[in-house]
């Protein structure tokens, strides 16, 4: 059942545009909600398995953006001191590789970070971060542009020099991409999650202290769940770049990690398919209410379902369904798989 | 698996209500209604607005009615872009018009290209806008080469010798500085110190501490009318007492005597529109009746220097479209070309601009220079 | 030189009301073990009742202080206990996402009901600045720093001074131990909340009059109010108060000497610096408030 449920949700995924007919209002709500779905399971490596709230998650979606951006761009600066550095434009899709390897570089150091402190205060450390990021990227004007935007980013060019390309501009190839680039992550956190390293993972959030006992290294673990977690966002934001084409210091806008933890918690934190379901509902939500609300009433309504959802489905809306169908009460401690953590 | 049915639906259905009002001509207004720029977006809104209603009260265009459909691009060029592609494919507007700030039309101009559907600039700054080979973008604000053009004249009158600049960080303040700067040295006057802002910042005591204890003679800011109350209010809580010439056009000095109150006093701005003296403007009739109408709808008269943008950028665009003769996005580009009426700050005629086959649409309107004295406007004697 | 003096007296200004900002959360932070996302939005209802007071209902400037201090109060008391008790005893997490949910709809009520338009505050003193020496300053914003030191003063007296103070210090430092002492914790955290929730709007009250109004204000005051808190150490109001000063230090100096623009990074450096290598704040006295 658990199998064929994320097959089924692939094949709808995929035959939605033919369904759909060729809207490309449509198809670009489908793309951006896709790209951030992508953002909503790279957060959710980090809250839901490792226990660690990090709201300065868009800070590698940023940076994964405007290392690609950059890349394919092309860039001049003035270091000071006589050194100038002057990047000749790269293909998009090495942007794509640089902009994940970048990322994840950051999320390394956040991993390391993550050993010192803990709890509110490592919260407060993640969204700081990402607070002098958006600095950085509004004031370094000579590299970012700032406030004037990075604009004419090329689109990603598939294939090999020689033997063929293809340059993904329309619409329908977009949404193709990050299906797929989509699909890949998931895998990647279902077979993570299912692993040794998953279980390790679980431990530490479920009981730190019992998992050190039992050998588990802590920051190891916690730095790799987050360079993961970060080099999947960063991938997700070179899709954003490369898909509108214009990137501006907003992008790291504290609104988008708000609505990225929506799509986690109101989907079913610690679960493989809550960010995807929280993912698709609160991307299409505003393309729906447009005609209806305003974005401000929008915005009203979303704070307020989070706040209900905490209440009444605190685990969120995946395991609240699932418990449904189940009709078994909620249990107190998220269970993925049948193997429990620790052998009892 | 029920809520993606429903959902589904919903879109289905929102699809179908948005198709089904075809007998309207729509045409897009895209706006900063919220940010830093929000005051000026909402004063050019509602000049559209009043442009809308008088030409549908005498029979609209081409038989139809015409309706605005007003989006709000949060004075953000990602947005202005996004702005731009729903309302091109998902409302069809044929043309639009925006997106006010320099930065913000620059995001979009590249949907224009890709889409082919034309817009009217009505009141970004920025040089690149017509020299980017866009044949999508019609202006009818001056470019600040052109503001800086017609200043020139009057710098010698003034005395200026060293001028520093405080600009907005973006296209439209640093394109400022970057023209008004040539046009000084070519007048031989001397270009001190560059300051830029933040768009929504509000304490700019660094940079004026930085200018007050600079030597030059004259400040040229270049912001929209939120921050320059604030700068103003601020400098004068330094003790600033430079000449300051404000430019951009964006300046509402209404707003400013009314919320700066005395610290607005000396100021001088280059306005494009003079509705506190309508004899001195091209068609006096026509501001009059703009004016009493604007004060009708009970709007604050602060906001005439910029909705009047609004209401002849609606203007040009229903004399565009009827020269067309259908609502199509290809027949009114081609149909910009020949738009020729008197609007309310000059007469707006296309002309070729930028790169040979890819040119772009500048109108000549013309560029005053007022000041404040004791809380009212008044021209200068130069 | 002249510079430096007047950045020194631009500092003594802005620290007042980052103090009250930083006092409010670490009450807030330190007794209710709550990151509270919205401290922001309450700065910017303190702003926004000020606004209504004086430019709406006519009221006299001082007079309206008071009226917007008092309704962040009472906001404060309600989002207390309609949204902060029912899901008391949940984990940490949990009550940080519930208060962004409600910061964000307060937030973007205020953009619906008063528009993104940014509205200005008229203040009765006269633009003309007081100069002393080379040294410039406004009156508004004299009466605002005598204003904030008055509120610090306040709030330092009625936690040190009071018995509503001594049961809220009590529970800061064991909240089981206190309630078996007999002391109301759930009217205590009630309380904690609704005067931190009034130092925001204070704080709002009074720096609005300087600037002007608009919806999104409270987000960047939020997360230095954090910045404050942390340097000050989390529930130590004279750390937030010094804390507040130092913040407005490190912007003013940063801003004159380094860049004009990363006036606002300078709060999120001393997070991030102070978090790795003094976590418990430059004025650890972590066990005690006050």
């Amino acid at each position: 059942m658990s199998r064929l449920l994320p097959l089924a949700l692939l094949a709808a995924l995929v035959a939605l545009p033919l369904a759909l007919g060729p809207s490309p209002y449509l198809l670009n709500a489908l793309i951006v909600t896709g790209i951030l779905t992508i953002g909503a399971l790279s957060l959710n490596l980090l809250l839901g398995f490792t226990g660690q709230l990090s709201l300065g998650h868009i800070a590698f979606f940023g940076i994964g953006a405007y290392v690609s951006a950059l890349t394919s761009l092309g860039f001049e600066v003035d270091l000071g001191f006589g050194y100038r550095i002057v990047h000749e434009p790269w293909p998009a899709a090495v942007g794509f590789g640089l902009a994940t390897l970048a990322a994840g570089a950051c999320g390394w150091l956040i991993g390391r970070l993550s050993f010192r402190v803990r709890g509110a205060y490592f919260v407060i450390v993640t969204i700081s971060f990402a607070e002098v990021v958006r600095l950085v990227a509004l004031n370094w004007v000579e590299l970012t542009q700032g406030p004037l935007a990075l604009t004419g980013i090329p689109a990603i060019t598939l294939g090999l020099p020689g033997i063929g390309t293809w340059t993904l501009r329309t619409k329908l190839q977009n949404y193709y991409l990050v299906l797929a680039v989509g699909t890949l992550c998931w895998l990647v956190v279902a077979r993570l999650v299912g692993s040794r390293f998953g279980r390790a993972m679980r431990g530490l959030k479920e009981n730190e202290s019992l998992a050190l006992s039992v050998g588990i290294n802590a920051t190891r673990t916690l730095t790799v769940a987050a360079v993961i977690s970060a080099a999947m966002a960063g991938a997700a934001g070179s899709l954003y770049a490369h898909y509108l084409r214009i990137i501006d210091p907003d992008v790291f806008a504290f609104t988008t990690t708000v609505s990225m933890v929506i799509m986690v918690v109101a989907g079913g934190k610690g679960t493989l398919m809550g960010p995807v379901v929280g993912g698709l509902i609160f991307g299409l939500l505003p393309v729906a209410l447009r005609p209806v609300m305003a974005p401000e009433a929008q915005w009203i309504v979303y704070g307020l379902v989070l706040i209900v959802i905490l209440f009444v489905m605190p685990r969120g809306i995946v395991p609240g369904l699932a418990d449904l169908v189940r009709r078994r009460p909620a249990r107190p401690a998220p269970v993925l798989e049948p193997s429990p953590v620790v052998q009892r | 698996m029920t809520g993606r049915f429903t959902l589904t639906t919903a879109i289905l259905l929102a699809l179908a209500a948005t198709g089904a009002r075809a007998d309207a001509i729509r045409i897009g207004v895209n706006e900063p209604l919220t940010g830093p720029f929000a005051a000026s977006g909402t004063y050019v809104v509602n000049g559209a607005r009043i442009a809308a209603d008088e030409i549908n009260a005498r029979g609209g265009v081409l038989g139809k009615k015409i309706e605005l459909v007003v989006e709000d691009n949060k004075s953000n060029p990602t947005e202005a872009a996004a702005v731009a592609e729903k309302l091109i494919t998902s409302d069809k507007t044929p043309v639009l018009m925006g997106a006010w700030g320099s930065s913000l039309t620059l995001a979009v101009m590249p949907k224009l290209a890709d889409y082919e559907v034309p817009m009217l600039v009505e009141t970004s700054s920025s040089g690149k806008i017509t020299t980017s080979g866009n044949p999508f973008v019609f202006r009818i604000s001056p470019p600040s080469a052109l503001e800086a053009e017609t200043f020139a004249p009057m710098v010698a009158k003034l005395g200026m010798k060293k001028v520093d600049f405080l600009v907005l960080n973006n296209d439209f303040g640093r394109g400022a500085a970057t023209d008004f700067g040539k046009m000084l040295k070519d007048k031989g006057v001397q270009v001190g110190l560059v300051e830029i802002m933040d768009q929504g910042a509000q304490d700019m005591s660094a940079q004026l501490a930085k200018l007050k204890a600079s030597d030059s003679d004259t400040i040229m800011v270049t912001s929209a009318v939120d921050q320059l109350v604030l700068l103003f209010k601020q400098m004068a809580a330094l003790g600033l007492k430079k000449r300051v010439i404000t430019t951009g056009g964006s300046q509402n000095p209404d707003q400013i005597i009314a919320q700066a109150g005395s610290a607005a006093d000396g100021t001088m701005h280059l306005t494009t529109f003079l509705p506190w003296i309508p004899e001195k403007t091209p068609d006096p009739k026509a501001t009059e009746t703009f004016i009493a109408e604007w004060k009708r709808r009970g709007y604050e008269f602060a906001g005439v220097t910029e909705s009047f943008r609004g209401y002849d950028g609606i203007r040009a665009i229903a004399h565009a479209i009827e020269r067309a003769g259908k609502p199509e996005p290809a027949a009114i580009a081609k149909a910009f070309w020949s738009v020729d009426f008197t609007g309310l700050n000059g007469p707006i005629r296309f002309a070729k601009s930028g790169p040979a086959g890819r040119e772009s649409g500048q109108s000549k309107p013309d560029v005053y220079l007022i000041e404040i004295k004791d809380g009212r406007v008044v021209l200068p004697t130069l | 030189m002249d510079q430096l003096i007047q950045h020194l007296v631009n500092t003594a200004i802005l620290g007042g009301t980052y103090a009250l900002l930083g006092i409010g959360l670490t009450l807030i932070f330190g007794i209710m073990n709550v990151v509270n996302f919205t401290h922001g939005a309450l700065y910017t209802v303190g702003a926004y009742l000020m606004y209504l007071a004086v430019a709406a209902l006519g009221l006299n400037f001082f007079l309206a202080l008071p009226v917007a201090i008092l309704g962040g109060l009472l906001f404060g008391a309600a989002i207390e206990i309609l949204l902060l008790r029912p899901f008391r005893g949940q984990d940490i997490d949990t009550t940080m996402l519930v208060m962004i949910g409600a910061g964000i709809a307060l937030q973007s009520g205020t953009l619906w009901i008063f528009g993104g338009v940014a509205k200005a505050i008229p203040s009765p003193f006269p633009e003309a600045p007081l100069q002393i020496g080379p040294v410039s300053v406004s009156w508004l914003r004299l009466f605002v720093l005598g204003a904030a030191l008055a509120l610090i003063g306040l709030a330092y007296a009625l936690i040190n001074r009071t018995k509503l103070g001594l049961a809220m210090r009590a529970a800061f430092q064991d909240a089981d131990t206190a309630a078996l002492m007999g002391v109301n914790v759930r009217r205590i955290y009630t309380a904690t909340f609704a005067m931190g929730s009034a130092l925001a709007a204070a704080a709002g009250a009074l720096l609005g009059p300087v600037y002007v109004v608009y919806p999104q204000m409270g987000g960047l005051a939020e997360l230095k109010a954090f910045a404050i808190v942390i340097l000050g150490g989390l529930g130590n109001v004279t750390g937030a108060a010094i804390g507040g000063f130092i913040l407005a230090l490190a912007e003013e100096l940063g801003a004159g000497y380094v860049s004009s623009g990363y006036r606002d990074a300078m709060g999120f450096l001393i997070i991030i610096a102070v978090l790795l290598y003094k976590p418990t704040g430059l004025f650890a006295k972590a066990e005690r408030i006050g």
